[in-house]
């Protein structure tokens, strides 16, 4: 990346053909792309590049729905989504759009005959992320994609951000018309990340999935997305994609490992409830309920010592239960109580021992305080 | 969501944190643990003086923090219901957020009910 930001590296544009210096940093743009897309099961030509998984889900939501408008103006998602595909949805509801909100069963999981059973005549779009951000159960695309598939009209966009590196992504093998990705999910650079287009046509050998562009410029990125490309950023993406790649499977049994030893922790406290299907989530990610404690409280109380995120959305001074805990039928105290723990390549054994002793003693107390 | 000092100390000691047992103690609650914020104050009054007070609390670090505080600044001579120092003393003292400042009327209904239940005896 830091090549890409001297007078003496590759500080050219890589949209200039017309001397060699955007030549090299083109060059390097391209093998970010094939980087990424090998890691995915996409061709290159597939990869278009983003500021970030935020932006690919608005260029598909509102590059498909504009594009298609003539033809529906229906779209499918589920109550459990990031607020990078629910605002945008509800962005098009004010437009005019109808939009269908799934709501998961109490593990988190979407079924597709769910998604099978909302498409409408004029259903364009299904938008279904693969892995949960806040309690990592993953979703059948491949089943969702089918659903989709024989619909003919509706097409599938996935919010992949949180999947790569942490369960096995293959874009042509799922059957999704776009994908959404980031880098800073992987270890990469913050403020990059890629919309993948598919060019197959899915299983059913539909023409490929069309979008109108929101941006226009040079023409950049297959004219999906103007603008001169960040080439460190893409570098950087590249690179991460590629070690996400090669890492060894071990690495997710091992973090499989210390998930199960951090919950065998906590759940000795009693009155604890895990969040998510465990036996179909990422091992990355672990959701966990204390009863009998305030949510900001229980915050306050162990950040000093690690680093988790509460299941409220913290937007503004009064914190609101979490709106995907709630999907699954969690009361608001639970899904305020609730904390989020994120494990990677760099937690360790002792990293799981002061979590547990931290939460244990936090929630301990704050319970004794509150008589619970 | 950002703290006073004072606020993160009294949230971290909850001093005069617990319950009082006995024939001279009254109690009085307040809020709805349901609704997120719920308080208890116990007092141990005799001769109408407050020799003890303790509280009880399921609450954000703030409404914890100024429970703690009226409880250890409770004692002395029971001539009235109002809060010790008062909900708007207690709301600059900790730096409590606009949001947040009704709950510090549910630490002062709690007190309240306490203190009212050892005046009408």
């Amino acid at each position: 990346m830091a090549q890409c930001l001297t007078a003496e590296g590759e500080f050219g544009n890589p949209a200039s053909a017309s001397h060699a210096y955007g030549d090299a940093a083109g060059a390097l743009v391209e093998t970010a792309r094939a980087q990424v897309a090998a890691c995915v099961g996409a061709a290159p030509a597939e990869v278009i590049w983003t500021s970030g998984a935020t932006e690919a889900n608005n260029l598909a939501i509102f590059g498909v729905a504009q594009y298609y408008c003539e033809q529906g103006r229906h779209i499918v998602t589920a109550r459990t989504e990031h607020k990078a595909v629910l605002d945008p949805c509800r962005e098009l509801e004010r437009r005019g759009w109808r939009v269908t909100r799934l709501a998961p069963d109490s593990a988190g999981v979407i079924h597709p005959g769910q998604v099978a059973d909302a498409l409408q005549a004029d259903t364009v779009l299904v938008s279904i992320m693969h892995v949960n951000n806040e309690i990592g159960v993953i979703q059948d695309i491949s089943a969702i994609a089918a659903a989709c598939a024989q619909h003919g009209l509706a097409r599938l966009h996935v919010d992949a951000a949180q999947s790569v590196g942490k369960v096995g992504v293959d874009f042509a093998q799922l059957g999704a018309d776009l994908m959404s990705l980031s880098a800073h999910k992987v270890y990469g650079p913050k403020g990059v990340g890629a919309l993948l287009v598919s060019r197959r046509g899915g299983r059913e050998q539909r023409a490929p999935v069309q979008l109108t562009a929101l941006q226009f410029g040079g023409g950049q990125e297959r004219g999906l997305r103007a603008g001169t490309v960040a080439t460190h950023q893409v570098v950087g993406m590249g690179l991460a994609f590629e070690l996400a790649r090669t890492a060894p499977p071990s690495e997710a049994e091992r973090i499989a490992v210390l998930r199960e030893r951090l919950w065998s922790g906590l759940a000795s406290l009693g009155g604890t409830f895990r969040n998510g299907d465990a036996r179909r989530s990422v091992p990355h990610v672990l959701n966990a309920s204390f009863e009998g404690v305030e949510g900001e409280s229980l915050l306050a109380a162990v950040r000093g010592r690690i680093a988790v995120s509460t299941g409220s959305a913290c937007t503004s001074a009064l914190q609101e239960p979490s709106y995907v805990l709630r999907a699954l039928g969690r009361n608001d105290t639970l899904s305020e109580s609730s904390l989020r723990f994120g494990l990677g390549r760099n937690t360790s054994d002792s990293d799981i021992d002061t979590a547990v002793e931290t939460v244990i003693q936090a929630v301990s107390r704050l319970r004794k305080i509150s008589g619970a | 969501m950002k703290y006073n000092e004072l606020t993160l100390r009294y949230f971290q000691t909850a001093p005069a944190s617990g319950v009082l047992s006995g024939a001279d103690v009254y109690r009085g609650a307040a809020g709805n643990r349901a609704h997120g914020t719920w308080v208890q104050f116990d007092l141990q009054v005799s001769g109408g003086i407050i020799h003890a007070a303790r509280f009880l609390a399921f609450a954000c670090p703030h409404t914890i923090a100024a429970s703690a505080w009226v409880a250890e600044h409770a004692g002395g001579p029971l001539s009235r219901t109002a809060l010790p120092g008062g909900v708007q003393d207690l709301s600059e003292r900790f730096a409590v957020p606009p949001e947040k400042r009704g709950r510090l009327l549910i630490i002062d209904d709690a007190w309240a009910a306490a203190a009212g239940s050892a005046l009408q005896r």
